[in-house]
C-alpha cells in the first residue's frame, strides 16, 4: 500500500462551544478522486480547511506526508502547503491583476521575493502559464484582465493557477458553486480529465450530490460534524444519499 | 435616513481619522452624548472667541482699510514683464518639485510602512492567528509612526534648515517625512480593508507574506492607493507654498519678498501662478478620484470590459507615466543630491543637537508659558474652524442650487454659479495662511485672533469644496419632491438639503479642525501667536532644550485633537 498523503486521526474541530468536525478518521491516497457531500453546515469545509492546514484540529491530529502539521515550523508549515493545491468557492483570484498573475501566483511559493516582484513588471515563465491555462481552454485570455472575465472563465483561471503550482494534491472547496449548471458541468469535466490525465489526487467538496457520483470514485458523506458513510462512489447507495440530507427531527442530542 | 453612497474620494479623506473598527459593544444613550457634545462644541466656541478677545478690547486697527484697498486693487494689475514672468516660472517649477518629489517620497515611504503597520502583516486580521507578540508588534509600529506626523510641514522645514543650511533636500523632506508618516497609516487601513480572501488562499498555498502581498492586496487595494497619492499631492503643493515662506524657495519665499517690499502687483502675479497650479493639480486628482467612473469596482459576472473602462484604464496609466516623468524633471530641476544628508558637516550639526537639547525644559517658568500658549493655540483653531464652517455652509448653499433643478431655465445660471463658488474656493485654498495673515494684519490689531481669522479663510477654501461636494452627490429626490409642492431656496434647503448633509459637514469641520490644530504653527512663525511663535523664537536663539519641549507639547496637542475628535465622531455617528 503506498504512504499517504494525508492522515487525519480522531481529528476535531471546535468553534466557540460547537464542534464543526469531530472524531474524524481519513486517509488520503495517491490518485484517489474524493467527493465530500452532506448538507450545508455539516463541516466540508473546515474538513478542507484541516487538509490544507489553514485550520488547526482542536483535538486529535493532521499528517500531511508523514509529518504532524501542529509540530511544524512556519517555514516547513508553507513548504507543506505549498504541495497541496487549493481551489475556492469565490475563487480567490485578485481581479485588477493580468491572467498571468493570477496563475503565476500558484508558484510563489518556490519563487523567491525579488523574482515575484520583477514578474509583477515582466512576466515570469509565461510559457508555463500558456501550458496550464490551454489546459484550462484559455490559451487567448494571457493577457486579459481577470475581471473582465465571465465566472466560468475565472474557475478555470484558479484551476490553471493549480495547474502552475503542480501539487500532490487538489483540495477543492465547492468549485461550482457560484457558476450556472451548463457551466459547472463543463468545469467539474475539466476537473476530472485534468486528474485522471495528470495523475492528481483531489478531494471535492460538493452541493450537487450526482457528480460525487459521476465524477470522484471515493464519497464521503458528513452531517452536523461526523462522517456518517465513507466508500466506493459505486456502493453508494440512494437511501443513503436521502438519509443524509433528510432534516433531522427529534434526534437524541449527539 | 438614507445618504446615497459618498463618493470613494472624500472617504479616502477621513480615513486619515478614521478609528480602527470596532466591535459592537453596547455604546451609550446616543442621544445623550450627542447633546453633550454639541453643547461642548458651542462653549469652545465662544470661550474661545472670548479667549482671543472678541468683544473686550480693541481689535481693529481702521487706519489700515486704504492698505486693504491698494492690496486688493493691484489684483487688476499684476506685474506681467518678461523677467518677472520668468522669475514667476521659475518659482513655480520650484514649488511643483518639492510637491511632487515630497510626494513621491512619502508615497515610498507610505508602501514600505503601510505594509509594516498594516494588521494584516501582524497576524491580526481574521484569518490569522493573534498572539501577545504580534498584537504588541503592530500597537509599537503604529506608535512609531505617531511622532512624524504629529508635527507639521513647517516644523520639520524650520528644523531641517537648521541642520541642513539652504538646500533643496528640506523642502522634498519637510513635506516627505509627515507626509510619509500618514500615507503610511492610511495605507495601511486601505489594506487592511481589501478583500482578504485572496490573500488567505496564496498564503495557504504556502506563499509568504511579502509575495502575498504583492499579489493580492495590493493590486486590490490600489485604487485606492492611487487616488489617496494624488489627494497628497494636492495636500503637497500647499505644504510647498507654504514652506517657501520659511525660505525653503519657491513661490512663497519670492511671494514673501514681494510682500514685505510692498509690491502687491508682483504679490498678485505670484499668486496667480499658485492658483493655477493648485487648480491644476486639484483638477488631475478629481479625475482620477472621480466615483462613478472608477474602473476598478469589480464587474458582475459575465459582463466584459466595455469602452470606457478601457479609456480610464489609459489615463490612469498615462497619469502614472506623467507624474513619474514629473518626478524625474524636477529632480534634475532641484539639482537634488543626497550627499548632503551624511555630510560631516550635517552630522557634526546633528549631533551638537542632539547634545543640548536633553534634557528638555522642563522649569516652572517654560511649563507656564507652554500651558498658556497651548490654551491659545487650541482657541485659534477652534475660532479658525467656526469661521471657515459658517462660510462653507453659506456656500454650499449657493453649490445646493444646482441640486433638484426644479426650474429647467435655471441650468445655464446654476452651472455659472457652481462654476464661481468653485473659482472663489480654489483662490481661498490656493493662498497660504501666513499671507492670508499678512493680509488680515492689515486691519488688525498684532496677536492671535488675525491669526485665526486667517486660518479661517484659508480652511474656508478647503472646507467649503468638501462641503460642495457632498451636496453635489446629495440624492436629489428629497429636495425634488419638495420642490414639487412648491417649496424652494431657503426653506428647501433646511429641510431637505441640510438634513442628510449635517452629518458629514460636521464630520468634515472636525476633521480639518482636527488638521488645523497643527496648522496654528504655522502662523504662528509669521508672529500671529500660538506655539508656533515660541517655535521660531527658540530655533532663532538656538534654545534646543526649550525647542524640545514645545515640540512635546506640539504633539501632545495632536494626540488631544485625535482622541476629542474620535469620541465626537462615535457621539454623532
Amino acid at each position: 500500500m503506498p504512504e499517504a498523503i494525508v492522515t487525519l486521526s480522531g481529528a476535531g474541530v471546535r468553534f466557540g462551544d460547537q464542534w464543526a468536525l469531530r472524531d474524524v478518521e481519513f486517509r488520503l491516497f495517491p490518485g484517489e478522486r474524493v467527493a465530500l457531500v452532506g448538507p450545508s453546515g455539516a463541516g466540508k469545509s473546515t474538513f478542507l480547511s484541516l487538509l490544507n492546514g489553514t485550520v488547526t484540529p482542536t483535538a486529535g491530529e493532521v499528517r500531511v506526508f508523514g509529518r504532524d502539521l501542529a509540530a511544524l515550523k512556519p517555514a516547513q508549515l508553507r513548504r507543506t502547503q505549498a504541495r497541496l493545491g487549493t481551489i475556492h468557492q469565490q475563487f480567490d483570484l485578485v481581479g485588477p491583476l493580468r491572467v498571468i498573475h493570477n496563475v503565476n501566483a500558484g508558484r510563489l511559493a518556490d519563487w523567491s521575493v525579488g523574482r515575484a516582484l520583477l514578474s509583477l513588471a515582466s512576466p515570469r515563465e509565461a510559457r508555463r502559464v500558456q501550458e496550464a491555462l490551454g489546459r484550462v481552454g484559455l490559451a487567448d485570455k494571457v493577457y486579459e484582465r481577470t475581471d473582465h472575465l465571465s465566472g466560468g472563465e475565472r474557475q478555470r483561471v484558479a484551476l490553471a493557477r493549480v495547474l502552475a503550482q503542480d501539487p500532490a494534491a487538489i483540495l477543492a472547496d465547492e468549485p461550482i458553486s457560484s457558476l450556472d449548471p451548463v457551466r459547472g458541468a463543463e468545469v467539474m469535466d475539466l476537473l476530472r480529465d485534468l486528474c485522471i490525465e495528470l495523475n492528481k489526487t483531489l478531494v471535492t467538496s460538493l452541493h450537487v450530490f450526482e457528480y460525487a457520483l459521476s465524477h470522484c470514485d471515493r464519497v464521503v458523506g458528513l452531517r452536523q460534524g461526523r462522517v456518517i458513510f465513507d466508500r466506493p462512489a459505486g456502493q453508494v447507495t440512494k437511501t443513503m444519499a436521502a438519509d443524509l440530507y433528510r432534516i433531522p427531527q427529534a434526534e437524541p442530542a449527539p | 435616513m438614507t445618504v446615497e453612497a459618498p463618493p470613494r474620494g472624500i472617504d479616502v479623506l477621513e480615513l486619515e481619522k478614521l478609528p480602527a473598527p470596532r466591535s459592537p459593544k453596547k455604546r451609550r444613550r446616543p442621544a445623550t452624548a450627542r447633546r453633550f457634545w454639541m453643547t461642548a462644541v458651542v462653549v469652545a466656541v465662544v470661550a474661545s472667541a472670548l479667549s482671543l478677545g472678541v468683544g473686550r478690547q480693541e481689535l481693529l486697527n481702521s487706519g489700515g482699510w486704504p492698505m486693504v484697498r491698494r492690496f486688493f486693487a493691484a489684483a487688476l494689475n499684476p506685474v506681467l514683464t518678461p523677467e518677472f514672468l520668468r522669475l514667476t516660472w521659475d518659482a513655480s517649477l520650484t514649488t511643483v518639485a518639492y510637491a511632487s518629489v515630497g510626494t513621491a517620497l512619502s508615497v515610498a515611504f507610505g508602501l514600505v510602512f503601510g505594509v509594516l503597520v498594516s494588521q494584516t502583516w501582524w497576524g491580526l486580521d481574521s484569518g490569522g492567528r493573534r498572539t501577545l507578540w504580534s498584537r504588541g508588534g503592530w500597537l509599537g509600529a503604529r506608535g512609531l509612526l505617531g511622532l512624524p506626523r504629529g508635527v507639521h510641514e513647517v516644523v520639520w522645514g524650520l528644523f531641517l534648515v537648521s541642520v541642513l543650511g539652504l538646500d533643496p533636500l528640506v523642502g522634498v523632506l519637510a513635506i516627505g517625512i509627515p507626509f510619509g508618516a500618514v500615507t503610511a497609516k492610511v495605507f495601511s487601513e486601505l489594506l487592511d480593508e481589501a478583500p482578504g480572501h485572496a490573500f488567505r488562499a496564496l498564503r495557504a498555498s504556502g506563499a509568504g507574506r511579502i509575495k502575498a502581498f504583492a499579489y493580492a492586496l495590493g493590486p486590490e487595494a490600489f485604487p485606492d492607493l492611487l487616488s489617496y497619492s494624488f489627494y497628497r499631492f494636492e495636500c503637497a503643493v500647499r505644504a510647498a507654498a507654504i514652506l517657501g515662506l520659511i525660505g525653503a524657495g519657491g513661490l512663497g519665499y519670492q511671494i514673501s519678498l514681494s510682500f514685505y517690499s510692498l509690491n502687491y502687483e508682483e504679490v498678485w502675479t505670484l499668486i496667480y501662478a499658485l492658483v493655477i497650479i493648485s487648480g491644476l493639480v486639484d483638477l488631475w486628482s478629481t479625475l482620477l478620484r472621480r466615483p462613478n467612473r472608477n474602473r476598478f469596482r469589480v464587474r458582475p459576472q459575465g459582463e466584459c470590459g466595455s469602452g470606457p473602462a478601457m479609456q480610464r484604464d489609459r489615463f490612469v496609466n498615462l497619469s502614472l507615466a506623467g507624474f513619474v516623468l514629473l518626478v524625474g524633471v524636477c529632480t534634475w530641476h532641484l539639482g537634488l543630491s543626497i550627499s548632503n544628508l551624511w555630510s560631516p558637516r550635517t552630522r557634526g550639526l546633528l549631533g551638537d543637537i542632539a547634545v543640548q537639547a536633553f534634557p528638555p525644559d522642563f522649569s516652572a517658568a517654560a511649563l507656564s508659558s507652554l500651558w498658556g500658549l497651548s490654551l491659545e493655540t487650541v482657541a485659534m483653531s477652534v475660532v479658525a474652524i467656526a469661521l471657515s464652517t459658517v462660510l462653507s455652509v453659506g456656500m454650499a448653499f449657493v453649490a445646493a442650487r444646482t441640486v433638484g433643478d426644479a426650474g429647467a431655465g435655471h441650468g445655464s445660471a446654476a452651472a455659472l454659479a457652481a462654476l464661481a463658488s468653485r473659482a472663489v474656493l480654489l483662490f481661498f485654498r490656493a493662498i497660504p495662511p501666513p499671507v492670508w495673515a499678512l493680509v488680515v494684519l492689515f486691519v488688525f490689531l498684532p496677536g492671535p485672533l488675525p491669526g485665526a481669522i486667517a486660518l479661517g479663510l484659508y480652511n474656508f477654501g478647503i472646507l467649503g469644496r468638501l462641503m460642495a461636494e457632498v451636496v453635489e452627490n446629495l440624492d436629489s429626490r428629497p429636495v425634488k419632491a419638495l420642490q414639487a409642492q412648491g417649496t424652494v431656496g431657503a426653506r428647501s434647503f433646511a429641510y431637505g438639503v441640510l438634513p442628510l448633509t449635517l452629518p458629514r459637514f460636521g464630520g468634515f469641520s472636525l476633521y480639518r479642525w482636527e488638521v488645523t490644530m497643527r496648522e496654528v504653527v504655522v502662523v504662528g512663525v509669521v508672529g500671529a501667536g500660538g506655539l508656533g511663535r515660541l517655535l521660531s523664537a527658540q530655533l532663532n536663539a538656538f534654545d534646543y532644550r526649550g525647542l524640545v519641549s514645545t515640540l512635546l507639547a506640539l504633539v501632545a496637542l495632536t494626540l488631544f485633537a485625535d482622541v476629542v475628535g474620535a469620541s465626537v465622531r462615535r457621539a454623532i455617528r
